[in-house]
């Protein structure tokens, strides 16, 4: 019987939600979801279908360039984030020095108020989308006529089972329109 | 592992079963937040808004920060009582029904160094003595030899200590075609039909008269089964129940083969889609048992709790395994009924037994949830309805469904025969004979989800009514209206639905809704502007019974002295807001919602409740004699499923909070108010309990001084009176009552127990009647009333109803069908947080819309059951198939301030299934009878 | 992106002359089975646009002349074919010439056409006039000059049409495959060989060509073979659009899914035996080899594509195709597998409940060096391709897409 250890590792250098993570031997196979779950015991990114589809693991890339961009952690390395930076569900709201919730972002509070979520299993893909979304509408505002049209192109992909969307989608025009630049006249 | 401090275990021991101690708490209980410095609700002051109600759900900055807040969140490491190492398991299941199961060979992983840890096989079951639960069927494992009884039959259990080894075994197993080894060729598993029932009505000569025969009258026929096929009873006319209900059935069959002239006699077979939940938290449990202190520790999300003490806690005590102690932590989750008396659970639990001292995490991936997960039952439906012609008036309505249940029966048997006394719809049937069957097959387990066989039925009615409309050149409204079922008239079953039934009046409103009214012009409009589609209006409503027949509710509401409120209660929160709305519920009487909320609470010594017996079939002798005892209910809690948490579930708090008001507040009110010379401020007027109101959050009554909840509670603690109530409640479509003496006043309560607390100026006599475990003074019934065990043959008396108007539009080149907008109408009492209702509403219609026209699924060897599912396959609607920018709603005022609030978490997803066939229908003339509505079966008709 | 499809659609205009032809002198079978024949001859591929009524028209080609359209050939009056004689339909399909002698541009495949039976014409012409005619026009053409000048195809027709009959050899006795091949399916149309001017080269039929930035691959018995077909997968391809080999993309998908799923199996193993021959050679089983396990393609690999394909390649069943048994693996070119990888491949609905979720292109992700990383080790690891790939031919072979 063969010995050798299936498990190959190496270093991980990664940053999340602004804190670069400890260096440690992580399995080169290991998807970037189980990496957040299980050795960074952070689990508002979940796992939903394992297949990239329905967007519940989904996380935000944030380029040096000062693009920011959905991924979806189920189906990619966690190795292939090394060097990168990228901001989870955890790393929206400012937090307070115990590290309790002191002002929720823009999109947090939209969905809040709106009672967007239910069971809120999606809500972390909802809000790294969203937030995705309000950021490329900053540098690329659209006309206010088209919000709609490109709220829904945005965020179709997302699946959610409990609430039809439709206080999701109310909140995210919402948080758009309440972000200065994201719209112009038309 | 850090070290547990015996001090801060504040676990509220909930019972003992089979002589192992059971404790429940909540991960979002202070019970276990005291341990776990976890607090998933926010503080309520900051979420109410006075006059308005609540701005945001209580769980909601939790839940919209990532905070871990399901089961499938918790790691062994934020257990703080728990060792650090995280081990984890995965199921193997054998995917043939053909062959004999030999075992398993893992030879492969062995030779690549990974191995499990440790392999769970039947044979570990037999050694050990762990028992399957009566309820769940087969045993857990297959057994070598025997040939599995149903796609997706567990044959072993794997446990890793580590992840790493644990992620890539798991993938290898799955990629693996010659892991499970099978043997000769065996024929495909068959088994008798679970059961079957038969509702059997003939009206008087009105329908308000008495009947001649109904089941709640007379008898529900539940037939012999002789070769799978079932055996009714001889029909005499004059003979036992049984034998008169076959006398009518024979004679309404008689009128349907040989109509009057002037009947038209409709005949159409429906089926419906086999659909799974997909509630994106997957099953799954982490648990730790700990051998050396016999102490079992089980985290996971479930509907009803109770029920995972109850026999969880029988397991072990059969099991060889020392075990004295059972501590659940249930979590938040999300189910619409697959964690309902789900059997996943339990195999978490045997992950923990063989842990070898690690906390052993089982959850599913989405292959598995398909695979292994229970489903929405398909259904075929036979129906014949004659209807005289000239006034489109029902006449016998006769129905056979088939429900298919998969490979264990969990809930089959209840849901098909909800289904078929569902199936009248909104309309009165003058004579039915309703048959139904649950039976077994090979197919993954179908249990409790959401529209709990209405969806089928109804839908299926809602269809064939328009489709009879066309038959008679007439307007769907008008057929509608000659039958609708009006307030007083009785059921399919016999019984007369609780009060005032609304459909009518939601008929009338849809009826001027422009979607209708304009159809015409729009549909000319919209095709000339699209030559390639073809645009459809459709319209459905249903009412829909909400419960389960038998409602077991505890609840417990604190006033403290500055003014703040608990409220510790039976049920889950699964997403829809309950804990939210929990803490609204009492405001109605208290003034403000409560500041702490505890839910899945399953520990309720203070009343000494004791059950016995099985609420649904129980005999009336057996239950009047029981009822002596002041201590009996016919049941002690209800899960958290079948709409019931906005009715039934609060149901009690909300009484709790009344009798605090009465004896409490308003005694301290009055006093006040009447302080002074003459009767103070009161003496001019009439102050009446009656016309006391809470406004901004004070108290006043016939103009008197408004007094805020803190002062009120300071001097009902100082005057001893009642400032804590904990009460039981049990409804089996009418609550129990009885008489309690509170604090020297006696009162009539729809409460079967009830026990008080007073303040803490309490007199030491006072004081010393507080003798239960948390200082409340245990009172005893008197004139108890329970609803007579008859009822249980009514099947449903509460409904709410909904209706939904579709515009959509058809393509006739791909048969694509896309929603253009549409409307419901939502009949539910008083609300209780409105946006918790109307989310349920959007969120229904998204899953009405995936039933009618996008999901699906093969039965057998095709089907979730060979684990290859997923949702690339199983098309989930999304956002662009929902109308989701269009889409609105009118939720019906309340007949007045003290309707009650209704479940409506079923009703809505159910009326857009018939609005969107019927929708097609105007659109391409074809009404379907097979749902989903797929482009392939329209292009098929085209 | 454009595809080697989209180079061959039909131009017709709307100028028709005709005496009318009621559908209702056809019988139900001669429609049936003049729908089959649409279908074997896959007209709706290019002449039902994405989402629209079948052949109402209206799909865009991108061809190297120019932008031209299917055109709407439902019974339509004004838009359509409804004033089409038989004798019209049998000539436009055989010749590419109009009623009124207006010459077609060559993407429409009469020159494979030409040798359509005059009573599976018939069934055809049938078929469609039993259709509702869609009263939607078909955009106009936009062509570049000399291309739009319609004289040029005369003269093109004098240099190429008709359609070689270089498939004789390979028929033998199966006449039926052959027509099914190079006659209705006119698979040579993409699978063989252009000259400059666009005219399939004879001499090379079926042995594969790029159109479009795609690698239509050798049909040869030889060279399906060593990239691992047999007649039973070859027919499960046709049948279900997927088998172990891969899943139709790009523009064999519309083939699939307007055409070869609809052939019955004696059709399907007519054409397997066509193209692979009365004794089919083995198919080749590719070594796999973990020696190249150490090189920077792997952990690209497990990083963007392990998620579905498996960190051993095994694939995962009904949702990614396995890379042991991946046929772009195996092609002499990476052309397909690095276009694959930049572009990604769109969700598709296959036989059934089939349906595979979209494949997410790496062009973003993934710089051009990388992609060469990967491509290289995929062919090494799996489709026993020992070349290189550089950055350069990446950049090369993507640049056309962007």
């Amino acid at each position: 019987m063969s010995t050798t250890d299936p498990i190959v590792s190496k270093p991980l250098h990664v940053t999340v939600n602004g804190i670069e993570q400890p260096v440690e031997d992580i399995p080169e196979q290991l998807m970037m979801l189980d990496y957040l779950n299980e050795y960074r015991n952070l689990t508002g990114t979940r796992f939903g279908c394992g297949i990239g589809v329905c967007r519940a693991c989904t996380v935000i890339v944030d380029h040096e360039d000062g693009r920011s961009e959905e991924i979806r952690t189920c189906i990619t390395g966690a190795h292939y984030f090394e060097g990168k930076s990228i901001r989870t569900v955890e790393g929206h709201a400012t937090r307070d020095e115990n590290g309790d919730v002191a002002k929720l972002s823009e999109v947090q509070q939209q969905f809040l108020d709106h009672f967007s979520f239910q069971c809120s299993y999606c809500a972390p893909g909802f809000v790294n989308a969203a937030t995705v979304l309000v950021e490329r509408l900053q540098r690329e505002p659209v006309p206010r006529s088209q919000l709609e049209a490109t709220i829904s192109d945005a965020l179709e992909s997302h699946l959610c089972r409990c609430t039809g969307y439709v206080r999701y989608f109310r909140a995210v025009r919402a948080a758009v329109l309440a972000t200065p630049g994201t719209t112009v006249e038309g | 592992m850090p070290q547990f401090n015996q001090s801060r275990r504040r676990f509220l021991k909930h019972s003992v079963v089979a002589g192992v101690s059971t404790y429940v708490a909540s991960l979002a209980s202070p019970s276990f937040a005291a341990l776990f410095e976890q607090d998933i609700l926010s503080p309520t002051a900051q979420a109410w808004r006075p006059g308005t109600g609540m701005k945001f759900r209580l769980d909601g900055i939790a839940k919209v920060t990532g905070s871990k807040v399901f089961a499938r969140d918790i790691r062994a490491r934020d257990m703080p009582h728990w060792p650090d190492t995280q081990a984890h398991a995965f199921i193997i299941r054998a995917t043939r029904c053909d062959r004999r199961y030999q075992g398993i060979d893992l030879s492969a992983l062995e030779a690549a160094g990974l191995a499990p840890d440790r392999v769970v096989t039947a044979e570990d079951m037999a050694r050990d003595n762990i028992q399957v639960p009566e309820y769940y069927g087969p045993a857990f494992f297959l057994p070598a030899g025997e040939t599995p009884l149903y796609l997706g039959y567990p044959v072993a259990l794997c446990i890793y200590h580590d992840f790493a080894r644990f992620a890539v075994a798991k993938a290898r197993v799955r990629a693996a075609e010659d892991v499970v080894v099978y043997g000769e060729q065996t024929p495909l598993p068959e088994k008798p039909p679970y059961g079957a029932f038969r509702y059997i009505r003939v009206g008087g000569d009105t329908p308000y008269a008495p009947d001649r025969f109904s089941a709640l009258q007379e008898t529900v026929l539940y037939p012999d089964f002789r070769k799978r096929h079932p055996v009714w009873p001889q029909a005499l006319e004059n003979g036992k129940d049984s034998q008169r209900a076959m006398y009518h059935a024979n004679q309404l069959a008689e009128q349907l083969d040989m109509p009057p002239d002037d009947w038209l006699v409709f005949e159409a077979e429906y089926q419906t889609p086999y659909i799974d939940h997909f509630a994106m938290e997957a099953d799954n449990a982490n648990c730790w048992f700990d051998a050396e202190a016999g102490d079992m520790h089980l985290v996971c999300g479930s509907q009803s709790p109770a029920e995972l003490v109850e026999r969880m806690a029988e397991l072990h005590s059969a099991s060889t395994f020392a075990s004295g102690r059972l501590f659940l932590h249930p979590t938040y989750t999300v189910g619409y009924g697959s964690k309902d008396n789900s059997i996943f659970p339990y195999y978490g639990l045997i992950a923990g037994l063989y842990g070898d001292g690690h906390p052993v995490r089982l959850a599913n991936d989405r292959y598995e949830q398909f695979q292994a997960t229970m489903k929405r039952h398909p259904f075929t439906i036979r129906n014949r309805l004659a209807v005289e012609r000239e006034t489109g008036k029902f006449q016998i309505f006769k129905q056979n469904l088939t429900a298919n249940g998969g490979g264990r029966a969990n809930f089959s048997n209840s849901v098909a025969f909800v289904g078929a006394t569902a199936a009248q719809g909104i309309y009165y049937m003058p004579n039915s004979d309703l048959t139904a069957t649950a039976e077994f097959s090979r197919m993954p387990e179908a249990g409790s989800m959401r529209g709990y066989g209405t969806i089928q039925t109804m839908a299926a009615t809602e269809l064939m009514v328009d489709e009879i409309a066309d038959h008679l050149d007439m307007d769907p409204f008008e057929l509608r209206l000659a039958n609708v079922f009006k307030s007083g008239m009785k059921n399919t079953q016999g019984a007369i639905p609780a009060g005032h039934l609304r459909g009518e009046e939601i008929l009338h409103r849809a009826r001027q809704h422009e979607i209708w009214t304009q159809r015409a012009a729009r549909k000319q409009a919209f095709e000339a502007d699209h030559p390639e589609q073809r645009y459809g209006v459709g319209f459905a409503c249903v009412q829909k019974d909400f419960g389960h027949g038998a409602e077991g509710v505890f609840s417990e509401v604190r006033l403290n002295a500055d003014g703040s409120i608990e409220v510790r209660n039976t049920g889950a929160e699964m997403g829809t807001g309950y804990s939210t709305s929990q803490a609204a519920v009492v405001a109605q009487w208290l003034g403000q919602p409560a500041n702490t909320v505890h839910t899945a609470e399953t520990e309720w010594d203070d009343l000494a409740m004791t059950s016995s017996g099985n609420p649904y079939v129980m005999s009336q002798s057996e239950q009047e004699a029981a009822q002596t005892d002041p201590r009996w209910t016919p049941m002690l809690q209800q899960a958290s499923s079948a709409s019931n948490s906005s009715y039934y579930l609060s149901f009690p708090t909300i009484e709790a909070a009344r009798v605090i008001f009465r004896h409490g507040l308003w005694p301290v009110a009055l006093e006040y108010w009447q302080r002074g010379i003459g009767g103070g401020q009161a003496a001019p007027y009439v102050v009446r309990e009656q016309d006391a109101r809470w406004e901004q959050g004070k108290l006043t009554a016939n103009g008197m001084e408004p007094l805020s909840l803190a002062f009120l509670a300071e001097r009902a603690h100082a005057t001893g009176r009642v400032t804590g109530a904990m009460a039981h409640a049990f409804n089996r479509w009418e609550w129990s009552r009885a008489d309690y003496r509170i604090d020297g006043t006696s009162e009539n309560l729809p409460l079967d127990g009830l026990a008080v607390r007073y303040g803490d100026g309490a007199s030491q006599q006072k004081k010393a009647r507080m003798t239960s475990k948390r200082g409340f003074e245990l009172l005893t019934r008197s004139n108890p009333y329970f609803p007579p065990t008859q009822r249980n043959n009514a099947g449903v008396t509460y409904y709410s109803a909904c209706a939904t108007l579709v515009e959509l539009a058809v393509h006739t080149g791909t048969g694509e069908v896309s929603l253009l907008n549409h409307h419901s109408f939502l009949e539910c009492g008083n609300t209780i947080v409105e946006e918790l209702v109307s989310g349920q509403l959007q969120g229904g219609l998204a899953m009405g819309i995936g039933h009618a026209l996008y999901e699906d699924m093969p039965l057998y060897e095709d089907g979730p059951g060979n684990g290859t599912w997923n949702i690339n396959r199983y098309h989930v609607p999304r956002a662009s198939e929902v109308a989701v920018w269009e889409q609105s709603a009118d939720i019906l005022p309340p007949l007045s301030r003290t309707d009650p609030p209704k479940g409506i978490a079923e009703v809505v997803m159910i009326p857009v299934v018939g609005a969107i066939g019927n929708g097609i229908a105007h659109a391409i003339g074809h009404h379907f009878h097979r749902l989903p509505i797929t482009p392939e079966r329209i292009r098929e008709v085209l | 992106m454009a595809g080697y499809r989209q180079t061959l659609a039909a131009l017709v205009l709307a100028v028709s002359t005709g005496t009318g032809w009621a559908a209702s002198q056809a019988t139900a079978k001669q429609i049936e089975r003049g729908q089959y024949l649409a279908r074997a001859a896959d007209c709706a591929a290019c002449h039902t646009a994405e989402g629209g009524t079948p052949y109402a028209g209206g799909r865009a080609i991108e061809t190297p002349f120019g932008k031209v359209y299917g055109t709407n050939i439902t019974p339509d009056d004004e838009y359509g074919i409804g004033n089409y004689s038989a004798d019209d339909f049998y000539h436009v399909l055989t010749q590419g010439e109009l009623p009124d002698g207006t010459q077609l541009y060559p993407a429409m495949p009469y020159t494979s056409y030409h040798d359509i039976a005059r009573e599976d014409s018939d069934a055809m012409y049938a078929y469609f006039m039993s259709l509702d005619g869609v009263h939607v026009p078909s955009p106009q053409t936009d062509l570049a000059w000399p291309y739009s000048m319609r004289w040029t195809l005369n003269f093109w027709n004098w240099m190429y049409a008709p359609d070689d009959d270089a498939g004789q050899r390979r028929a033998a006795d199966n006449q039926r495959g052959r027509y099914l091949v190079d006659t209705l399916g006119h698979c040579g149309q993409c699978h063989t060989p252009r000259g400059r001017l666009g005219a399939l080269k004879r001499d090379r039929h079926l042995q594969g060509a790029v159109i479009a930035g795609w690698q239509a691959p050798s049909l040869e018995a030889e060279a399906l073979a060593a990239r691992g077909w047999d007649d039973a997968s070859l027919r499960e391809f046709m049948r279900e659009g997927r088998s172990r080999q891969g899943s139709m993309y790009s523009e064999m998908y519309p083939v699939f899914h307007h055409s070869t799923r609809y052939l019955d199996e004696d059709d399907l193993k007519a054409m397997s035996r066509y193209l692979l021959g009365e004794n089919p050679p083995a198919a080749a089983h590719v070594a796999q080899t973990t020696a190249v396990d150490d090189s920077p393609g792997r952990q690209l690999y497990l990083n963007s594509c392990a998620g579905c394909h498996g960190a051993d390649g095994e694939g995962a069943p009904h949702v990614a195709s396995a890379m042991t048994s991946n046929t772009a693996l195996r092609l002499d070119s990476p052309r397909n597998l690095v276009k694959i990888i930049h572009d990604g491949i769109d969700a598709r609905a296959f036989t059934g409940y089939e349906r595979v979720q979209a494949m997410p292109g790496f062009g973003d992700a993934l710089s051009d060096p990388e992609i060469a990383k990967l491509a290289t080790y995929l062919r090494r690891r799996w489709g026993g391709q020992q070349s290189v790939v550089e950055a350069d031919d990446v950049a090369e072979l993507t640049g056309a897409s962007d």
